[in-house]
């Protein structure tokens, strides 16, 4: 991650970055809830050139039986990137690096979900990278915590997520794949924003104990940004007269 | 798969009686395929791409070019590979792990379609002979899942192949290098089509949906080409079929087959 | 902070503060009291809760629901309730007390694919429900047409004191029979009562939030159909 020569400026004279963006912006975040028709709860989400579905299952019986709990419902979450995902096909087995995201993405949406209530049951978030392009974990779960509440599943907030990180010496909010590949760094944050909860947070890169206040202030600001776009997309479903669907 | 979808038995005493009136729970005739809607490029960054939607069911299929080392015994063709995955999300059946049986005959079917019908002349797609080729990679993601992913894996693909671009490459020191902003169209021959056929009771069905794949006795996959031709054959199912029947099948997928062909072309128009 | 009219929530945002009862689908953190779930909040008589506008059946006892055998095991059926679990009717309840896997052949009663109208006799959430086919208007469902409807709608559909429902059912000359895990059956002799009957439950559940439904459902029973 970061530091590869490459002869694209990262940020120019102006402070406007290698897409037009200035330092303190998102990329543009599209989100639309309830687009599958099988799925429980479902969304569709583009953070920049990202492309992610999320469909939820749940809650459902726990198959094989000995993985269920008899106190509480699990989350089970699977990140996933599709073969045409990427600039080199990837092979469909799920990569180490696939395994790990799903596993901090499930934990960074437990503190939200509350299943003490479904015993013995599990809620299955699939997410599925249709193209990728920086930042798919946090699209990834902001996209899912969209789903599951489509699915009604009960959480105590919506987890919203983005990345800050350093580029041309500069600190900037949301990281693309060319400042991912290019910069100094990358920290993607999955943030609560009515619990004021962080509960995403990983980082690549080297940050002075300064810039490392300065990423987690801009990107928790980030991460309210998108939350914005959350809201607007469960209130489009169920709460705009005439064209309500059904979950 | 299919296997496990329990259909209720209301619903299956109304499609039968139905079919005896030559109805279907839908409203569709027996020989009508669902609505087909078919959207190119939605991946933009993939080199071709394709959503295709046949009813409620859904597939993206994308496709990714690379240069690679041809396989030992033919040296002087390009290297085609269709797959196919359900994905979790399409279904509550539809499992994470290794393909079941289902899943990997769907992805076989597909790429026997394809390649049988010889859509793309991979003889043009040499870059030095026995040395470097072009490979082109078709991924079938299925996202919704309501009967009959045969079909709609067909869709999506021939789509996909046919409005994608293919980089150009220049041979620099026995290495493949990529020309930057260059593409080319690629070498199509045809556009195979499948039509996939239920049988219940004596009747055959058109595409059928979730409900009437839960309750059918035998089915038939038959892939044409643009002149009219049989390149792939996919029975299946518990029970058989008479060799009429088949006939039959044959004639109907011709007919519906060149239709779709249209909707393809259509969509896919201003591609290439 | 407004809180006399309902509120369309989603989870997280705070419904009101003060000294309320946190009731379902809400939580509490210090004074505030916050929605669980996307839905319509209820303040009254100092208590909080939101009505979901999605989510699946929870069952409860007493609950009628329409269920499908999906399996079967020596002594007691499975049925899908269209919920997070799986009802389970035992073959007492058909076959009586004298009941014996060795004589008694399940199958013969109920197969896989069947559908029932049976209650929930017990809902305790550390077994699979338990549930009942033998009672007035339950048992095995032989004819008519299946529908599903999201569970949060059936209230909406049955009306206060049942009044939508025997709207509909007057207007069409049909027997519904609503579960409260959203499948109902609705049985017409007249196929123009049945279509009629079933695009006023398709209305219901596409704008069961929108205020003057009872009429628009009125008036699409009384139009002539085509």
């Amino acid at each position: 991650m970061g530091g590869r020569d490459t002869d694209i400026v990262l940020l120019d004279e102006n402070g406007i970055r290698s897409d037009g963006r200035k330092v303190n912006e998102t990329r543009k975040v599209t989100i639309k809830a309830g687009v599958l028709k099988n799925a429980n709860g479902s969304a569709y989400i583009e953070f920049g050139d990202n492309k992610i579905l999320v469909g939820v299952y749940g809650p459902r019986d726990v198959h094989p039986k000995h993985m269920s709990d008899t106190s509480t419902g699990i989350l089970r979450c699977r990140y996933h990137m599709a073969p045409f995902s990427v600039g080199e096909r990837k092979n469909p087995a799920p990569s180490r690096r696939e395994i790990e995201i799903s596993k901090v993405i499930k934990e960074a949406l437990e503190p939200a979900v509350m299943l003490k209530g479904f015993p013995r049951t599990a809620v299955d978030v699939y997410m599925e990278v249709l193209q990728a392009d920086g930042g798919t974990r946090c699209a990834a779960l902001t996209g899912a915590s969209v789903a599951l509440a489509d699915a009604g599943i009960p959480m105590r907030d919506l987890v919203a997520g983005c990345a800050a990180g350093k580029a041309a010496d500069t600190v900037i909010l949301d990281v693309n794949n060319e400042e991912d590949q290019a910069g100094q760094a990358d920290l993607p944050i999955g943030y609560m924003p009515n619990l004021e909860k962080i509960t995403l947070l990983q980082l690549d890169g080297v940050l002075t104990p300064e810039e490392y206040k300065a990423c987690l202030e801009i990107g928790i600001d980030g991460c309210k940004q998108v939350y914005e776009i959350q809201k607007k997309a469960l209130q489009e479903k169920y709460f705009s007269t005439g064209d309500d669907k059904n979950g | 798969m299919a296997s496990s979808i329990i259909i209720d038995s209301l619903k299956k005493a109304h499609i039968l009686e139905l079919l005896a009136d030559g109805k279907r729970l839908d409203g569709r005739s027996l020989e009508q395929p669902r609505e087909l809607s078919i959207d190119v490029g939605v991946i933009p960054k993939a080199e071709g791409s394709a959503r295709a939607r046949l009813g409620d069911t859904e597939v993206v299929a994308g496709v990714k070019v690379q240069p690679e080392r041809p396989f030992p015994d033919t040296g002087d063709q390009g290297m085609l590979i269709c797959t196919a995955e359900i994905l979790p999300i399409a279904h509550p059946t539809a499992e994470t792990g290794p393909p079941t049986p289902d899943v990997v005959e769907l992805a076989r079917v597909t790429d026997r379609g394809i390649r049988e019908s010889k859509m793309l002349d991979m003889k043009q797609l040499v870059l030095e002979k026995d040395k470097s080729v072009i490979g082109i990679f078709c991924d079938n993601a299925v996202t919704d899942h309501d009967g009959n992913l045969f079909d709609v894996c067909s869709y999506a693909t021939t789509a996909a192949l046919n409005s994608c671009k293919l980089p150009k490459y220049e041979m620099q020191d026995d290495l493949p290098v990529k020309i930057e902003n260059e593409t080319t169209d690629p070498p199509i021959t045809t556009l195979p089509v499948s039509v996939t056929m239920a049988r219940i009771g004596d009747y055959i069905l058109v595409d059928p949906n979730m409900d009437e794949w839960s309750c059918l006795d035998a089915r038939i996959t038959i892939t044409t080409n643009s002149d009219g031709n049989v390149v792939a054959l996919q029975k299946g199912g518990h029970e058989g079929f008479t060799s009429d029947q088949l006939i039959k099948c044959a004639e109907i997928s011709v007919q519906v087959g060149s239709k779709i062909r249209e909707i393809i072309k259509e969509a896919t128009k201003g591609s290439n | 902070m407004s809180h006399d009219k309902n509120r369309h929530v989603i989870p997280g945002e705070v419904i009101t503060t003060g000294s309320y009862r946190s009731e379902q689908n809400t939580f509490t953190k210090g004074d505030k009291i916050i929605s669980t779930v996307i839905g319509l909040s209820d303040v009254r008589d100092g208590s909080v809760r939101v009505i979901p506008l999605t989510g699946g059946y929870v069952p409860k006892d007493d609950d009628l629901v329409i269920g499908k055998v999906v399996s079967h095991s020596a002594m007691s059926w499975q049925v899908n309730i269209n919920s997070c679990y799986e009802g389970m009717l035992p073959a007492s309840d058909i076959f009586g007390r004298d009941f014996s896997s060795h004589s008694d052949d399940l199958t013969s009663k109920l197969d896989n694919g069947d559908l029932i109208a049976a209650r929930i006799v017990n809902a305790d959430k550390t077994r699979d429900p338990l549930l009942t086919i033998s009672g007035r208007e339950l048992g095995k469902i032989d004819s008519g047409e299946l529908m599903y409807i999201s569970p949060s709608k059936v209230p909406r559909l049955i009306g206060k004191r049942g009044s939508m429902i025997q709207m509909i059912e007057g207007a069409t000359n049909a027997n519904v029979t609503i579960g409260q895990n959203g499948l109902l059956v609705i049985a017409c002799d007249d196929s123009n009562g049945l279509i009629k009957a079933i695009n006023a439950v398709e209305l219901i559940e596409e704008q069961a939030h929108v205020a003057n439904l009872t009429d628009k459902v009125n008036e699409m029973l009384e139009s002539k159909s085509e």
